[in-house]
């Protein structure tokens, strides 16, 4: 659930500059690899549905932790892939921040944020699939690992960029966002956990999604026929 | 692997990002909303704070600056909007495949 959520010129110019640049390198990078390698069709649909699903429970504040939101970006890494998982972290960012949910000035920092847990997620997901473990703690670990990384990312942003205004000197604001992204680990559990669910069900009905059958291999049904 | 070991290092990992999760909450505000507790805590530092981890009163809202602002519709219309997206992709991806076996767009020559 990692996200930067402060307002309009709370970091200096020189960190929007820096964080939009380095936003929009890795935006131009996975647009570049999907043009070149190209992308499955199934794939573009779960970024779809996955894209909707993210941004809906992303304005959804739940009752846990004093009141957060999560993100699902590790659920969209894994099953739409590192390239539009960024993307779909773009899509999110800029329509959230359209209304009011986050910085405009902070989109490329967020997406950065996002994009991360959306990448790691996957390579953690493969990783472990391939060490031969389950669906669910394969899944519920990789996207963990994934929301940790990107809370600790958003945390590196804010201590980096320094924050305006604030009465806080650099080593305590260090201590501050420490706080922050250790609850963000806490959220990450939680999210983990929902997110080993759901690919645990679609890996039992649907085991080409998650890529842990030869999709032209499906076919056969065990529901119930006529 | 053995499923004891990967249970074993889920269960660790949670461990730890549980312990952080607490310590975070506690430190940071305790009870407070993300963006409050965000704007508090990097303007006047680590503060002790308590409440309760799951204040289920509280319900599921949607975030303050769309609440409050009246995006209430927007948000609802985005959110119809993508997932209608989705679902037709999904629709359409489904029946691509079936027609010619094929999944794979957009390749370079």
């Amino acid at each position: 659930m990692a996200h930067i959520h402060l307002g309009e010129g709370t970091f200096p110019l020189w960190a929007l500059a820096l964080w939009t640049t380095v936003g929009v390198v890795l935006i131009s990078a996975v647009v570049y690899r999907i043009r070149k390698g190209g992308i499955k069709t199934h794939q573009i649909a779960l970024a779809g549905i996955g894209g909707a699903a993210s941004f809906a429970i992303f304005q959804l504040n739940i009752p846990v932790w004093g009141g957060i939101h999560m993100n699902l970006t590790g659920l969209v890494g894994i099953l739409a892939g590192p390239l539009l998982g960024a993307l779909i972290a773009l899509v999110v960012n800029i329509f959230s921040a359209a209304l009011g949910h986050g910085a405009v000035g902070l989109i490329g920092a967020n997406t950065l944020v996002n994009a991360s847990e959306a990448i790691v997620a996957y390579y953690a997901f493969k990783t472990l699939m391939q060490l031969d473990w389950d669906t669910f703690p394969a899944s519920a670990g990789a996207a963990t690992v994934g929301l940790s990384s990107g809370a600790i990312l958003m945390g590196a942003i804010i201590v980096v960029s320094g924050v305006n205004g604030s009465a806080l000197p650099r080593g305590d604001l260090t201590i501050a966002v420490a706080g922050l992204v250790g609850l963000n680990l806490g959220v990450a559990v939680i999210e983990g956990i929902l997110t080993g669910f759901i690919i645990q069900f679609l890996a039992s009905v649907r085991p080409d999604l998650v890529g842990l059958a030869n999709r032209d291999s499906r076919g056969d049904t065990t529901g119930v026929t006529a | 692997m053995q499923r004891w070991k990967q249970y074993s290092g889920l269960a660790g990992l949670f461990a730890v990002c549980l312990a952080a999760g607490l310590w975070g909450f506690t430190s940071t505000g305790g009870s407070l909303p993300w963006a409050k507790r965000s704007a508090k805590t990097l303007q006047r530092g680590v503060q002790d704070g308590g409440g309760s981890l799951v204040d289920l009163g509280r319900g599921i809202v949607v975030a303050g600056p769309i609440r409050k602002n009246g995006f209430m519709a927007e948000f609802i219309g985005i959110s119809i909007l993508f997932g209608i997206i989705g679902v037709g992709l999904y629709l359409y991806a489904d029946r691509y495949r079936d027609v010619d076996g094929s999944e794979h767009m957009n390749s370079n020559p």
